[in-house]
């Protein structure tokens, strides 16, 4: 393979531990900067283009006062569960139509404790809606995935897999924030919160910061021994048929999720087909969230999960290692680092240090997926290239 | 007398009670509650229509803890919310009398108590299984 002038590189990444955390959010933020740029050797004055994202209440282009004044230009980006998949997005955009070598993306949240707290003007929806106990986040993932295990013939134990999966993953994992495991029944036996979805089953909000350092072309191997390409990464908002949060109604027609048109969108970018992936990362905002990703992003195929579960295809050693940091379930989900860290974790394995479980046999191709309010997705295909061509 | 309702733009008719949607002149697509514009197709050829008041479980979930302010409850207990297939849209609501449900059962709209305002009930729409 040659490089291509416009071919987009991952050369440094860092995160903090995620959970709770009482300093300022930009402490944070500046924390993971700080690690992305020693990762790659680099200085903050070297870097020529920055995207921060959060979804709080901080701005991100205010870093600068911590990290140099550079006079760089700073983008900020704030699109809910899909921020940190945009800021990347931003930053390879940056990049190529600025003509640039390099930039750096930073994602992060201090979110307070407890479900987050919705007005339902801020989604166009009347006072009614709220008062009578309907904007409730937890209600809609278990609208969602009782729909989907009853169309595709699933049983709720699967629910438990993926929980116990993820904590199991997690309790190897050094910066997930839940790391004690839990079984399957432990999973199922567990205080319903919302049926069919127990307590064991659902991300917090909490905090944390995910930084990378992207360069440009042949640049990428003057800074970084295995750099990873970003293949592809795509957006995609709603269509009539997709199952949103905060929606008094649906349409009856064939069901159409921002996933599955991300998904393919960015496994077409990028020339493979989901079969090629060997390492992923999927939304798990809850269980059931992972469990229907693995189906709309063409992982597996719908009705397929449950024995994928059991066969241990997602396990370290499986077909498909998934979410190999414990994912939302055990990290929780600062909004703004959410998306970050899947890529974090990615590049990671492709790189052969994994911070947690290391995926054997050396995987050269991974892909993250992020799905969020009100009806975005992002995905992103990664590749070890190998060796300076 | 009249019946205090939650929201009376949610309805063309409380007595019997009947949901208020709105249809789209181009595309036909059904919403609710009503809107000017068509979510579906852009255009701005909508009509305000009463909804069916029968239709078929489609997802049910209860709620087992009390959801935060600007939820309003006289004593909260545990509680359930379904989306109901209406035939031209799927409508999402409480579903009264019962916490478990299952999907496909037959429902029919009906008004349910929300709260007590100054000592007067205000009601808010929901749905109960068809005996
Ligand atoms: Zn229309």
């Amino acid at each position: 393979m040659s490089v291509n002038t416009n071919d987009i590189f991952i050369v440094g990444a860092a995160r903090t531990e995620f959970g709770r955390f009482d300093g300022e959010d930009n402490e944070l933020a500046e924390t993971a900067v700080r690690g992305a740029l020693a990762d790659c050797g680099l200085a903050w004055s070297d870097i020529e283009f920055a995207v921060g994202g959060t979804n709080g209440e901080t701005k991100p282009d205010n870093l600068v006062s911590r990290l140099g004044l550079t006079g760089l230009p700073f983008v900020t980006v704030k699109n809910g569960c899909a921020t940190g998949a945009v800021a990347l997005m931003t930053a390879r955009n940056g990049l190529i139509a600025e003509d640039l070598d390099v930039a750096c993306v930073v994602g992060y949240d201090n979110h307070a404790r407890g479900a987050f707290n919705v007005s339902p003007a801020r989604y166009g929806l009347g006072d009614w809606y709220g008062a009578t106990g309907m904007m409730v986040t937890t209600s809609y993932f278990a609208l969602k995935i009782a729909r989907y295990l009853h169309e595709h013939g699933i049983s709720q134990r699967t629910l438990g897999y993926a929980s116990a999966k993820a904590f199991d993953y997690a309790q190897e994992h050094p910066y997930a924030w839940r790391r004690k495991p839990v079984s399957v029944d432990e999973a199922m036996d567990a205080d319903m919160i919302n049926d069919p979805l127990t307590r064991f089953m659902f991300c917090a909000p909490d905090a944390g910061a995910v930084s990378l350092v992207l360069a440009r072309g042949s640049k990428a191997y003057d800074l970084c021994e295995t750099p990873i390409r970003l293949a592809s990464v795509a957006l995609r908002g709603r269509r009539p048929g997709s199952f949103e949060v905060f929606s008094p109604w649906l349409s009856p027609g064939d069901r159409t999720s921002p996933s599955i048109d991300a998904a393919k969108a960015a496994f077409d970018l990028a020339g493979i087909t989901p079969a090629d992936v060997q390492v992923a990362q999927l939304q798990d905002t809850d269980s059931g969230a992972e469990v229907i990703h693995l189906g709309e992003t063409g992982l597996v195929a719908h009705g397929e999960q449950e024995a994928a579960y059991r066969n241990g295809e997602f396990e370290i050693d499986g077909r498909l290692p998934l979410n190999t940091d414990g994912g939302l379930l055990a990290n929780g989900e600062p909004v703004g680092a959410s998306g970050l860290r899947q890529v974090h974790e990615i590049v990671r394995q492709l790189q052969g240090r994994a911070d947690g479980k290391q995926v054997p046999g050396a995987p050269r191709i991974g892909f993250t997926h992020v799905y969020g309010a009100p009806g975005i997705s992002a995905c992103t295909v990664l590749i070890n290239e190998g060796a300076r061509p | 007398m009249g019946i205090a309702v939650v929201d009376s733009t949610l309805f063309t008719s409380v007595d019997p009670v009947v949901l208020a949607g709105s249809m789209c002149g181009a595309c036909g697509a059904h919403v609710f509650p009503a809107m000017d514009s068509c979510p579906t197709c852009s255009s701005l050829d909508v009509t305000r229509v009463g909804l069916p008041t029968e239709g078929t479980l489609w997802s049910w979930t209860t709620q087992h803890f009390a959801p935060k302010p600007p939820f309003r409850t006289d004593e909260f207990a545990p509680f359930s919310i379904g989306y109901v297939d209406l035939g031209p849209v799927i409508v999402e609501g409480w579903l009264v009398g019962k916490t478990q449900w299952t999907i496909g059962e037959q429902v029919n709209l009906v008004l349910a108590k929300a709260w007590t305002h100054e000592g007067a009930p205000v009601f808010t729409f929901g749905f109960e299984a068809v005996t």
